[in-house]
């Protein structure tokens, strides 16, 4: 059974032109799924109307088996958290631990119990050292793990990334990235879904969406989806480092077959030393 | 900016720190007015000698203290001579050429800027021990009588933390936009009049973009986080009146209570 | 001649108990006409060290020789404006700065402050916005109702209008997605090369700067720790792991065929310039 369904779903922000087009996918229980497209593919309206911060006009979206809708809503929002862009809007309390505290106390958590809570998902993210640090003395890094802290602490079963890391720097890339990959592997049957550019990040994902000017243009494994380098570059995406090195040496007869960096080197060396 | 003393929160640890902060709103008020009752020295250097007990538990340096007082200084020079214009009663205390100034004026200038200092001491006792988010709780707790008029006390005070909260963000983007304009050959110290206002639209303008933006996207990360606005929710800070509040409170009352009665006794 | 830091420092919140040393003593040369990265961990002084190019920041000690000025520690400055219509300075999120009625009158915003007729403004505007790739039909368009690209874009513009001699740039892709990051950087790059532009750049990006700069100037805790051509730093994995910087993915299969024995020249920088050197090895 699919945990979250979307069929036919439209959505427009003016006259023009559909922001999202008439797209369905299927979303199963503990995947990790990745949608990538370009700025104004649509891949954020889409996350918006799945957590029902958009209301939707066309088309139906069920989550658990619940249609997303106003009377609903309320009810589906316990059950999925979004980690957001910019690591500053999204900071809602005055220090770590009122953060964190922001989404218990509007589930009506009791207040003696929420200390507890708090402490086990600031050390779940390694943030047990911040609980009292005001956001400006947090990297951006560190303040998108308070985000998920506040999250997890409400005990989502989805979560949606809206290009969560793409205000980072390196470093806080690379640890929201682990906090992302620990969470998909933790066996916690949580469904992550991420809007990304991070072509690494696809790679490691289950099931990867492509969407053009709103329309899904592909849907299908990572693997599969860049093996078409050539339908990618159509819209302009960009395609693993692994696989332009295969179509350089495609493109002087020389056929790679190997899926790392290491494995090519090896063929161009044995090729090599034939003649 | 940085070395504005007045309002500024002091994050350290004393008895005062530890104080509900309705108490010390509380007591802090009553404090105000016992400072305005008085017409005698003696209940002055009363509340004085208190406030220095109270400044030594919070402690807080005599240096902070002198220093906000400094923005007052002008003030206080002003006052002297207006007073000394005005007031013509009294001993003639000396004369500047055929000027007198009186002993009246001199007084009653004096009383006024005690007044001022015990009050700036006050309210500097209650802001430098009191975070801003208890204290924003405070002034919660303290309007929520006005709930039966219908006043918004919890959305108000949710209001008044976010912006608490957001200030340095604020800030920052503000120095931020202003090098921006800068390296667009912007002067913000000098011109005309003309160039002035387009400086400051320029400085104005994506500063409020920008605060609309976040606002917007504030609001969906509040909302995908379950609230709503109205809506009952718990708290995780709950404040809690212990011993020690009720006992600064007493005093408080005791002060103002000695102060409304010196005016028909001393 | 070069732009020259002499032993230039640069504390933050000076005579307070948590004064900040952001730059320490910096000696450096960066040379003109070619395009320098400024590298370094967030928190290493990269900002703070470019602030200073136009005066943004003055330095607390030391100085700064840049074109025909020169910024002395504890003087007082009297050619701020001349100094920054010669060095732009491209900020992080630079859409921010978009405040004017129209796009076309946001970027003469610049010229006219540095003393521009109204109509050699306008006409300096236009230019910019075709070197940009903003189409004209969006020159009486609000400025905030475009894209993020494109206000981007617009803002660039805004600082190419005052036809600077040397272009700095802070992360100037940040939060742009793949394509739209390409489209910028290809932008400057075109610039410098046609140009003749003195570029500096800040960037986090290790794949960017390997593919595009000249040199490489990296910063750790206010100090220099390398200065020099930028594919010299990626060839020296030793360097790589001691400044803590991801090897783009390029770099990787570069230094792994040299190390099973390929001939690479130093030119053999992207990948199709391996390519062809290999595919020549391998065929032989």
């Amino acid at each position: 059974m699919s945990l979250i369904v979307i069929r036919n779903v439209s959505y427009a922000y003016n006259e023009t032109r559909n922001a999202v087009d008439g797209v369905s996918f299927d979303v199963k229980k503990g995947d990790y799924v990745t949608i990538i497209g370009h700025n104004g593919s649509g891949k954020s309206t889409l996350a918006k109307l799945i957590a029902g911060l958009l209301p939707i006009k066309e088309g139906k979206i069920i989550v658990e088996g619940k249609e997303v809708n106003e009377e609903n809503i309320a009810e589906i929002r316990t059950r999925l958290g979004i980690v957001f862009q910019n690591p500053d809007n999204q900071f809602i309390g005055s220090t770590v631990k009122d953060d964190i505290a922001f989404g218990l106390e509007n589930k009506q958590v009791r207040s003696q119990d929420m200390d507890a809570i708090i402490k086990e998902y600031a050390e779940k993210v390694g943030l047990t050292a911040f609980l009292n640090y005001e956001p400006q003395n947090l990297s951006g890094g560190q303040k998108q793990r308070v985000a998920i802290a506040g999250i997890l602490a409400m005990k989502p079963d989805i979560i949606i990334f809206d290009e969560a890391t793409s205000m980072l720097d390196p470093k806080g890339k690379k640890e929201i990235k682990k906090l992302m990959y620990d969470l998909a592997a933790s066996g916690d049957d949580i469904t992550i879904i991420s809007i990304t550019h991070d072509i690494e990040e696809v790679l490691q994902s289950d099931d990867c969406i492509v969407l053009n000017r709103g329309k899904l243009f592909m849907h299908d494994k990572p693997e599969k989806v860049f093996e078409d380098a050539e339908k990618l570059r159509q819209i302009e995406l960009d395609v693993p480092f692994i696989e332009k090195v295969r179509e350089v040496f495609a493109k002087r007869k020389i056929r790679l077959k190997a899926n790392d960096l290491e494995g090519m080197v090896e063929e161009l060396c044995r090729s090599g030393s034939k003649h | 900016m940085s070395n504005l003393v007045f309002g500024k929160y002091i994050p350290i640890d004393s008895l005062m720190h530890k104080l509900d902060p309705r108490a010390k709103l509380i007591g802090l008020f009553l404090m105000i007015a016992a400072v305005f009752v008085p017409k005698s020295w003696w209940i002055f250097l009363l509340i004085a000698l208190l406030l220095s007990i109270a400044l030594l538990l919070a402690k807080i340096g005599i240096r902070m203290i002198v220093q906000s007082f400094k923005p007052m200084i002008m003030m206080m020079i002003f006052l002297l001579v207006i007073n000394s214009l005005t007031v013509r009663t009294g001993d003639i205390l000396f004369t500047i050429g055929t000027f007198a100034v009186y002993k009246d004026a001199i007084l009653n200038t004096m009383f006024v800027i005690v007044r001022l200092l015990l009050m700036i001491s006050i309210t500097t006792l209650l802001t430098a021990t009191t975070n801003p988010l208890d204290l924003t709780l405070g002034i919660e707790w303290l309007l929520t009588p006005l709930k039966v008029i219908h006043f918004p006390a919890h959305e108000v005070a949710m209001m008044v933390s976010i912006a608490l909260r957001f200030i340095p963000t604020i800030i920052e983007e503000t120095m931020r936009i202003m090098n921006a304009q800068k390296s667009r050959g912007v002067d913000f110290e000098n011109g005309k009049l003309s160039e002035k206002i387009s400086a400051i639209l320029s400085l104005i303008v994506p500063l409020f973009s920008v605060a609309f933006e976040r606002a917007y996207e504030l609001a969906d990360a509040m909302e995908a986080r379950g609230y709503v606005p109205g809506a009952e929710r718990t708290r995780y800070h709950v404040l809690k009146f212990r011993f020690l509040d009720f006992l600064f409170m007493f005093i408080c009352t005791a002060i103002l209570a000695v102060s409304i009665l010196s005016r028909f006794y001393l | 001649m070069p732009i020259r830091f002499k032993a230039l420092s640069h504390i933050y919140n000076k005579d307070m108990p948590y004064a900040h040393k952001a730059l320490d003593h910096i000696d450096l040369d960066i040379r003109e006409g070619v395009i320098t990265a400024v590298i370094g961990e967030t928190g290493s002084g990269k900002s703070t060290l470019v602030e200073h190019l136009n005066a943004l920041l003055l330095p607390d000690e030391g100085s700064l020789e840049i074109l025909d000025y020169e910024i002395k520690a504890n003087e007082k400055q009297r050619f701020l404006k001349p100094l920054r219509k010669d060095v732009g300075l491209v900020f992080q999120f630079s859409e921010y700065q978009l405040f004017e009625e129209t796009v076309l009158k946001d970027v003469a915003f610049g010229p006219m402050n540095f003393g521009y007729s109204k109509e050699e403004a306008l006409k300096r505007a236009a230019e910019a916005l075709k070197k940009v790739k903003v189409s004209e039909d969006h020159f009486d368009v609000s400025p905030l109702e475009l894209s993020g690209g494109q206000k981007r874009r617009v803002a660039i513009a805004g600082i190419l209008a005052c036809d600077p001699k040397i272009i700095v740039l802070d992360e100037p892709t940040a939060g742009l997605d793949p394509k739209g990051s390409k489209e910028i950087i290809d932008l400057f790059v075109s610039l410098s090369r046609s140009e003749g532009k003195t570029l500096i750049i800040v960037s986090h990006d290790n794949e960017m700067v390997y593919n595009y700069t000249d040199d490489t100037v990296v910063l750790s805790h206010g100090k220099i720790v390398y200065h020099g051509p930028t594919d010299e730093l990626f060839a020296d994995k030793e360097k790589l792991k001691e400044f803590n910087m991801l090897e783009p993915q390029i770099v990787t299969f570069r230094n792994e065929l040299i190390e099973k024995g390929f001939v690479l020249s130093r030119e053999a920088r992207t990948l199709e310039q391996i390519a062809s050197e290999i595919a020549k090895q391998v065929k032989r």
